[in-house]
């Protein structure tokens, strides 16, 4: 019966409409489901049906997604935050059967049109240089990493080479996340106790990405700390991060806002024009990459981005 | 020649005919389901979660719970994936990555008969130690690259026509229904599982027979792992978590029919070539990914509900 529902729903689409295939790595991962729901919803504005999926964070699940969307003939397949070195053997399988593939916030391919990304290096120097002009380059601070994910190791490394270059500001402590199930509460008692620990001596925290500023935001500010006593900086995006930014009791400083949702909404504009329009690939990009911009946001600029 | 039952018929063939009926449904409903490469698409995938199953399910057969299995695979193809990467022939990473499956087997045989660690808090245990292990040698990053043919080709090549990944399921189902069925130590295991105390004292030495149980989930297990390494070109510390659930929803599927009640080598197989029906089936259909998780949780409840009173009548209980 449910089966059956299932397919009638599925059924409900519209015969014949451009059929595009959406995968994201791993919904549980905000910024993941940001850009594969977005580039879905474009998708649907522009009549075409859209098969959308979620790998879970498994590449076996990922390739098998894969495979069923070749199967399936698609006319095109987007995916998230892909792995295109680990999955080549199905990227080079929809080459073949000459589905194109667009990528967002994966790397490149050589099977695949171009990946639509922005650029975690700039990316990184961009919060790092941020952080230590609030400090005056010099003084303590705290660091949230995760590097277990490319984009926010990228992030931590250049953060490394800013601090090389500049001695007078010292990394006291830093509190490594796992790829848990648990990730929040592991965040919380880690910089808990590293607040505990360095009680007096922080003058800054640098976190690797903005689902992690949340949770230490609202331990500073548990502990009453004020806007700019501990300032932090982080990278991502989206309206909690604009709140907070404009919250005057928050302790969130500024975040890199990643333009998610335009990206997903790129890549449908990239296959109407290629796929559809049969424009050269070119047009859209000359290269692997289709870089996006992002911007740093803070309380100068933050009420462009909160919603009205 | 006795009448046949229609209950008990149902009982011991329902879900096999509900899983033959999806079978048939998106044959017709989900286009291009019948596609040669579509139909081996899903046998390979199957293969995966088949022998996955199978090793927990002859863990089950002696009464015991392997929750470790989808972690030790997960350890298993990091240790391959890393000596490949260092250019170890692959014979060499076979062989390590099966060492994992058999240490790792052992020491829940050890920790669950010798220490009386009951087995669900014991394969806890090393789950979390093979979990912690595969990060520690990966540093979160996954072993990826242009491996050799000899060692990719155990899971993508194909055989007489047939795909490699395929005879590998076969081969490790005819392996464990053949444990099961014709052979001694087949019989102690399930003896043991059925009845341990009665079985201990008509002599069968049902310690033994548990670690037996736990070491094969933990062969399976790193067996697996390679092809899934060898498959993917790739090792990443989670690779395989994804597969406890589907597992042990394999073994309990394959429990409601065939022989109901029992954890049985067909009915896991079957079970786990319904379940990734299911999803490709779905995936063809165009469903969003949240109602293929809303339809497989309700046709493992269904399934299971619907194989009801003959489970009440087995001597083992799920």
């Amino acid at each position: 019966m449910l089966v059956a529902a299932a397919a009638l729903v599925a059924l409900g689409q519209p015969a014949g409409a451009f059929e595009v295939g959406i995968i994201g790595f791993q919904f549980t991962s905000e910024t993941h489901a940001r850009v594969a729901n977005a580039a879905a919803a474009a998708a649907k504005a522009r009549g075409w049906n859209v098969t959308l999926l979620n790998s879970e964070g498994a590449l076996p699940k990922h390739a098998e997604q894969f495979d069923a969307l070749i199967a399936k003939k698609v006319d095109a397949i987007i995916i998230a935050m892909g792995k295109p070195v680990e999955a080549d053997a199905q990227f080079k399988a929809a080459k073949d059967a000459k589905i194109p593939v667009v990528t967002v916030q994966s790397g490149a391919s050589p099977h695949a049109l171009f990946d639509i990304q922005s650029n975690e290096y700039k990316i990184g120097a961009d919060a790092a240089l941020y952080l230590l002009g609030q400090l005056g380059f010099q003084g303590n601070i705290l660091t949230a990493r995760f590097d277990l994910n490319v984009a926010s190791r990228i992030r931590g490394k250049i953060l490394d080479v800013v601090l090389s270059e500049n001695q007078a500001v010292k990394e006291i402590g830093k509190f490594s996340m796992a790829r848990t199930q648990s990730w929040r509460d592991d965040v919380r008692a880690g910089m808990q106790a590293l607040l505990l620990q360095n009680q007096g001596k922080v003058n800054g925290i640098w976190v690797s990405f903005d689902g992690q500023a949340y949770i230490i935001d609202d331990l500073l500010q548990a502990q009453g700390v004020k806007k700019g006593q501990i300032p932090m900086v982080s990278v991502d995006g989206g309206q909690e991060s604009y709140e907070r930014i404009a919250d005057p009791n928050s302790t969130f400083m500024a975040t890199v806002s990643i333009p998610f949702e335009e990206m997903g909404k790129q890549a449908v504009d990239a296959i109407q024009a290629i796929a559809v329009d049969k424009k050269p690939k070119e047009s859209v990009t000359p290269g692997p990459y289709l870089f996006v911009d992002a911007v740093l946001v803070d309380k100068n600029n933050v009420q462009q981005f909160l919603k009205k | 020649m006795g009448r046949i039952d229609p209950r008990e018929l149902i009982g011991r063939y329902g879900t096999a005919i509900a899983g033959l009926a999806l079978i048939l449904f998106f044959l017709i409903f989900a286009q291009n389901f019948a596609s040669a490469t579509n139909i081996v698409n899903v046998l390979k995938d199957t293969s995966f979660l088949a022998i996955l199953a199978l090793g927990f399910a002859l863990a089950f057969t002696v009464a015991e719970l392997d929750l470790s299995v989808a972690e030790m695979a997960s350890l298993a193809a990091v240790v391959c994936g890393w000596l490949v990467h260092a250019q170890y022939p692959p014979a060499v990473a076979v062989m390590a990555a099966l060492g994992v499956g058999v240490g790792l087997g052992l020491l829940n045989g050890y920790g669950v008969t010798v220490l009386r660690i009951p087995s669900l808090i014991m394969t806890l245990g090393t789950a979390a130690i093979a979990k912690g292990l595969a990060f520690m040698i990966t540093q979160g990053v996954a072993f990826v690259g242009r491996w050799p043919v000899g060692f990719t080709g155990l899971a993508r090549g194909y055989s007489f026509g047939i795909p490699n990944l395929v005879l590998w399921m076969t081969g490790a189902t005819l392996f464990a229904w053949g444990l099961v069925k014709w052979t001694k130590t087949g019989a102690h295991m399930v003896a043991t599982g059925e009845a341990d105390e009665a079985a201990r004292l008509a002599g069968i030495a049902t310690a033994r027979m548990k670690r037996i149980g736990l070491l094969l989930a933990g062969v399976f297990a790193s067996l697996m792992a390679v092809l899934l390494a060898a498959n993917l070109s790739s090792a990443a510390p989670n690779m395989a978590g994804d597969y406890l659930l589907y597992a042990i929803a394999a073994v309990l599927l394959g429990m409601t029919m065939f022989e109901p009640g029992k954890p049985n080598v067909p009915g896991t197989v079957f079970a786990a070539l319904v379940l990734k029906v299911l999803g490709n089936g779905l995936v063809l259909l165009g469903a969003p990914y949240y109602v293929q998780d809303i339809v497989l949780g309700a046709i493992i409840i269904g399934s299971v509900a619907f194989s009801a009173s003959a489970m009440k009548k087995a001597a083992f209980k799920v």
